[in-house]
């Protein structure tokens, strides 16, 4: 039976084929829309009569937008962050979850009440604020953005998940060769945990890419502000002022439609290009042979 | 043999309590320190930018005056837990808040993880990798553009839904202004929204089943469903508790960004939840205690949602978070 | 077992107290690479050797000084640091801003928290009265009333412009005020609604003069029309409600306030909502929805819909505008239909049962300055530095126009910009490609610093409108009846607090009802009643109780 799997194609496979389709074409749908927004011309916008290509092609809003220094800036700045702030919180994550994932760990129990708790109890906006600003003189530095929010309960705990799904034995055999903690985690723990490590990675990637708050609380100058806060202000600027002053024009002056879908398809696309790049991890690390050794 | 060594534990305890503490304690930091030092860094971050701001919780029992002292600047015990409590506008939040987070959970919860076994099954490796690649995008759609599109797909006048409806039915429903439809439409988007985004989580834990145990079921003659029965969905089932559980304690929080959007005063009815409530709230009074003491009152519920949810998970099942 | 829990708590204890240790040191690390970012350090470059003589006190100062300032970055004018604006600035008064910069989208809590945390810059524009109102128990911001005499233009344009009674709706109960609003000369209507005119000529429709003659003419559309709603709303009708509600003698839409109405005649407050006033607006809305002549989506469509896809279209005939909208719906049109096409013009506010009638309130959104401006040495400085730049003529010209000989020529009260200059936001030399535009090129028009566009010097206002936005002014201020400001009601901290949550279940139950009845929803005829007792039982009658009792008592207290 197992040597003719391949070639039979059962109902099921079919099946799934047509959901999986399906899928794709309602997921799809939406960003074909914006793109096809962005690239065309105002006209057929106004009318309304964009549905899945662009009509009136037309790349000037990708011109205008790219011919902002801010918006290179910005796209520079967020770049820096997430490269760097990946790499913290990934670190941080795995120094908490692995020691929590060892159940005979004295104290384990004390450990994840710590951390758990802070899921639902937070002091607030200003005393966060304040430390960051005040005490810690963070704000409107780099290190505002990556540190305060480094580390995610939730990963932390998924990632403690993960580990303890890696049999003991390998770990075992690495210690009875003399191999210490540190070693065990790098040599043994960290290569079997790729998938996670993607994951993460992904997660925490994406959280800083799409991150506006930490930025727009702790930045005060233009030149630091990431993609998001950019993206944020063209989207929601005009329309978010109007609702809270309640109509007065002081603020005059909208954003066309094609210049917001432009600005998200370009603040979005590299982080679509870079998740192929990790899946790739999803398929190699199987852990194919490395329980043999 | 297992219950020899415990009576010997716990006579040695009974005995000569005070050394075998000290001891036990030094056992376990000499056996594993270095365990512990992984942790230090951690747990600081924790300390300082968890921790420290605390203190600003006591603002729910102090008046704070925005500019003034951040610890609040008199004492009013629970002046404004009972302004809440009392306010028939925050019990609707409430009530709202809980329907359409019970909802959204059990309705969503199991798309991701269908979808990761359904995409584990394909065949075809590069459509594999297509689809998977494909399923996540919504999720970088701000939540602007989507609810500007649900908007549009569903209006009376020039949306696609209604035009179908007209044609079929003869008439058309204004989806967004019934408080009947405000909950099918919040959930529906919001699977569409995040199913690929969230499956990604079981498709990292389906990667990490030994290949070896579906080789043993092969072997043991297990077809497709068995093997999935036998071999897969046990393998991610410490995940998926894991994400339930910790989903059920977060059950408090919805889509702040995208009901504001999304709803109008005419279906405030259903749609308006805590946050939105305070959210009007807060444009008219700036009240930081009000908020804190709305905030304790939803912290507390989640702790209790969570400790029950992780009880029954360990209970029921064998993973848990603690 | 138990025991080694205990042990635990032990070594938790152990730990942390190491990681306190740890912390500092850690942080010490941390902090060294930001030494080089400002972190409100200004104040300490400034320093001005006697300069006591308030007579002769004029810009430029003698030396340079710097003033930190909160500044809203809108995104259809990107800020950027080499506009001539900040040189101009510089140039005349030899103050140069040092800004903190907050996207549009989400200002008003960046500048909440700033002033809450007292890190808020000297000088915190675009806040509306109302907005300050929490900040002055804990003193974060200052009691601008008793720095007047630092400020001649404002004060005298008060004086001139006949603006106490305004002023005094901003006072607190301790008499003074704490923002500086921006000042108008004269009342502006500045919302209406837009017709297409060509339409109506077409059909021999008459332009409506009142509400009543607006639903005629609807009903002759949809006779024409039959396919079509000719009235689709935007601004989710909030607009609409506000401009229509003072013709009926209540408040609606965006200025539905807390539902408290004051009544001159009695010298009270009542809950407008459960008047009869405010039910004969909503059945006149209600018919209009039911027999089809208005668009039940008026109320929740997005903007872009009801112009873009709707009115730019020829899909409906009637909606809300301002001054600055109707020009860019035209543009739109010249897209869509085509120009020569239509023909879009604002009606001047119609006549409800109370006549026409429009807000006469002249004030705008304001400056608060904060506690840490009393710190600067500088602090006189800062004060007129402010009066200038805001409230001067000298100030204004050169937020609006710009420098003369570089963007603008003057010949009277006409302002022409120079060739090679365009203002796109006024439609001034629009086809120019090359040309560079006044708004994103050089840092005028800007909102911080105009308030609004209705805002200074009649002369100054009207040089910023298009002929027609100025005919549609001058025409609604003739025919109509300015609405006074409402006396304000001198509430503590305390009441105010009570006042604002009863307040907010109340108007949340109004909006909602409103909405149903003219959607048809809910039957204005059989549940009107409900209506008016569930409001009752929603606490308005404590909220009219409370209102009347503290505006009785403290009403004295600003003669």
């Amino acid at each position: 039976m197992g040597s003719t799997k391949r070639k039979n194609i059962s109902v099921f496979d079919v099946i799934n084929v047509i959901i999986m389709l399906f899928v794709v074409v309602v997921t799809l749908y939406p960003f074909l829309y914006l793109t096809a927004l962005s690239m065309s011309s105002e006209k057929y916008v106004y009318e309304g009569s964009i549905t899945f290509y662009p009509k009136g092609f037309t790349l000037g809003t990708y011109k205008v937008l790219l011919k902002d220094n801010y918006f290179w800036t910005s796209y520079r700045n967020t770049i820096i962050y997430t490269v760097l702030g990946t790499l913290i919180s990934l670190t941080l994550t795995v120094l908490l979850a692995y020691p929590l994932s060892k159940k005979n760990l004295k104290g384990r129990g004390i450990f994840l009440g710590f951390i758990l708790f802070t899921m639902f109890f937070g002091g607030g906006l200003i005393p966060t604020y304040l430390l960051v600003s005040r005490m810690l003189q963070m704000r409107n530095t780099i290190w505002a953005v990556i540190i305060p929010g480094a580390i995610s309960t939730y990963n932390v705990l998924v990632t403690k998940t993960f580990f303890e799904g890696i049999p003991d034995e390998l770990e075992e055999a690495a210690a009875i060769d003399g191999m210490n903690t540190y070693g065990i985690l790098v040599k043994i723990v960290l290569p079997l945990s790729k998938p996670i490590l993607a994951t993460m990675s992904l997660f925490y990637a994406v959280g800083i890419w799409n991150n506006w708050f930490g930025p727009f609380i702790y930045l005060d100058d233009k030149k630091l502000f990431p993609v998001s806060l950019y993206l944020r202000n063209i989207i929601a600027g005009a329309q978010k002022a109007r609702e809270v002053v309640g109509g007065d024009v002081e603020g005059f002056g909208d954003i066309e439609a094609t210049i917001k879908s432009a600005s998200m398809v370009v603040s979005a696309l590299p982080i679509i290009m870079v998740y192929p790049f990790l899946q790739k991890y999803f398929v190699k690390g199987i852990m194919i042979g490395s329980l043999k050794g | 043999m297992g219950s020899n060594i415990e009576i010997q534990t716990a006579t040695a305890v009974a005995t000569k309590a005070k050394v075998g503490r000290g001891k036990q304690l030094w056992k376990a930091i000499k056996k594993d320190w270095q365990l512990y030092t992984l942790l230090l860094l951690p747990l600081v971050h924790y300390l300082i930018f968890r921790y420290i701001p605390m203190y600003g919780i006591i603002i729910a029992f102090r008046r704070y005056q925005p500019g003034g002292p951040v610890y609040g600047s008199q004492w009013v015990g629970t002046r404004y837990f009972q302004m809440f409590l009392r306010d028939q506008g925050f019990w609707r939040a409430f009530r709202n808040n809980i329907i359409l987070s019970v909802e959204y959970l059990v309705i969503s919860f199991p798309f991701p993880i269908i979808f990761a076994l359904l995409l584990n099954e394909l065949k075809n490796l590069k459509f594999k990798k297509f689809v998977q690649t494909v399923s996540y995008l919504p999720h970088f759609i701000s939540t602007v553009v989507v609810v500007g599109m649900i908007k549009e797909i569903l209006s009376p006048s020039v949306g696609v839904v209604n035009m179908v409806l007209k044609n079929l039915i003869g008439k058309t429903i204004d989806f967004v202004s019934e408080p009947g439809w405000f909950r099918p439409i919040y959930i529906a988007s919001g699977i569409w929204q995040h199913l690929g985004w969230n499956s990604i989580i079981y498709l990292a834990a389906l990667s990490g089943i030994n290949p070896e145990l579906y080789e043993a079921a092969r072997i043991d003659g297990a077809n497709r469903f068995q093997q999935m029965k036998y071999v897969t969905i046990p393998g991610i089932m410490p995940t998926v508790m894991v994400l339930l559980i910790l989903n059920i304690g977060s059950l408090m929080a919805v889509g702040f960004e995208k009901i504001l959007l999304l709803y109008n005063p005419q279906t405030y009815e259903t749609a308006d939840v805590i946050s939105t409530f305070l959210y009007r709230m807060g444009l008219t009074m700036n009240n930081y205690s009000y908020g804190a003491a709305v905030g304790l009152f939803e912290s507390i519920i989640s702790v209790i949602l969570l400790t029950t949810a992780n009880y029954l998970s360990r209970k029921f099942t064998d993973s848990s978070l603690w | 077992m138990k025991m080694s829990k205990r042990a635990v708590l032990l070594i938790a204890c152990i730990l942390i107290v190491s990681m306190l240790g740890v912390m500092f040191t850690g942080c010490g690390k941390k902090e060294t690479p930001d030494k080089t970012t400002p972190s409100g350090d200004q104040g300490t470059t400034t320093e001005q050797p006697g300069k006591e003589d308030q007579e002769e006190f004029a810009f430029p100062l003698k030396e340079p000084v710097k003033f930190t300032m909160l500044y809203r970055d809108h995104p259809a004018y990107p800020y950027k640091e080499d506009w001539i604006l900040w040189d101009e600035i510089k140039k005349r008064t030899n103050v140069e801003l040092e800004l903190t910069i907050v996207p549009m989208s989400d200002y008003e809590q960046k500048r909440n928290l700033l002033i809450s945390t007292g890190e808020a810059p000297e000088i915190v524009p675009s806040t509306y009265p109302g907005q300050e109102v929490s900040f002055i128990p804990s003193g974060a911001i200052i009691p601008v009333s008793d720095y007047l005499h630092l400020m001649p233009n404002f004060s005298r344009q008060i004086e001139e412009w006949n603006l106490q009674e305004d002023i005094k709706t901003i006072k607190q109960k301790d008499g003074k005020f704490y923002v500086l609003p921006g000042l108008r000369e004269v009342a502006v209507a500045e919302y209406s609604l837009a017709i297409r005119t060509d339409i109506f000529e077409k059909h021999n429709i008459p332009i409506p003069e009142s509400w009543n003659d607006l639903y005629e003419a609807l009903k002759k559309l949809k006779e024409l029309y039959p396919n079509i709603y000719p009235f689709s709303d935007r601004w989710k009708g909030d607009a609409l409600l506000n401009f229509a509600s003072l013709s009926f003698g209540v408040q609606g839409g965006w200025g539905a306030g807390n539902g408290i109405y004051y009544y001159r005649d009695k010298d009270e407050f009542g809950f407008y909502p459960i008047t009869d006033d405010y039910k004969e607006m909503l059945k006149y809305f209600n018919k209009l929805v039911k027999e089809g002549l208005m668009d039940p989506e008026s109320f929740i469509q997005e903007d872009e819909i009801a112009v873009n896809q709707k009115f730019a279209t020829g899909k409906s005939f009637v909606i809300s505008t301002n001054t600055q909208e109707i020009i860019s719906m035209r543009n739109k049109m010249k897209e869509t239909l085509g120009e020569g096409n239509f023909k879009v013009d604002m009606l001047p506010p119609l006549e409800g049962p109370k006549g026409r009638v429009i807000s006469g309130s002249r004030l705008d959104n304001g400056i608060v300055i904060t506690k840490k401006a009393l710190d600067n040495p500088n602090f006189e400085a800062l004060m007129r530095f402010v009066d200038w730049l805001w409230y001067s003529e000298e100030g204004q010209i050169l937020t609006r126009w710009g420098v003369e000989g570089v963007t603008y020529k003057r010949s009277g009260d006409k302002f022409e910009l120079l060739p090679g200059v365009k203002a796109g936001y006024l439609g001034i030399n629009v086809d120019d490609e090359n040309a560079k535009d006044l708004r994103n090129d050089f840092g005028m028009g800007n909102g911080v610093f105009m308030f609004s566009l209705y805002n200074g010097h009649k002369h100054l206002m009207y040089s910023y409108m298009i002929e027609e936005a100025k005919n549609f002014v001058q025409k609604a201020n003739e025919l109509c009846t300015l609405l006074p400001p409402a006396p304000p009601v001198l509430m503590d901290e305390i009441e105010r607090e009570e006042a604002n949550v009863l307040s907010q279940s109340l108007m949340d139950y109004v909006k909602q009802m409103t909405l149903q009845f003219i959607t048809g929803k809910a039957d204005i005829d059989k549940e009107w009643d409900t209506f008016v007792q569930e409001c009752k039982a929603k606490g308005a009658d404590r909220l009219v109780q409370m209102t009347n009792e503290v505006y009785q008592k403290t009403k004295d207290i600003l003669k």
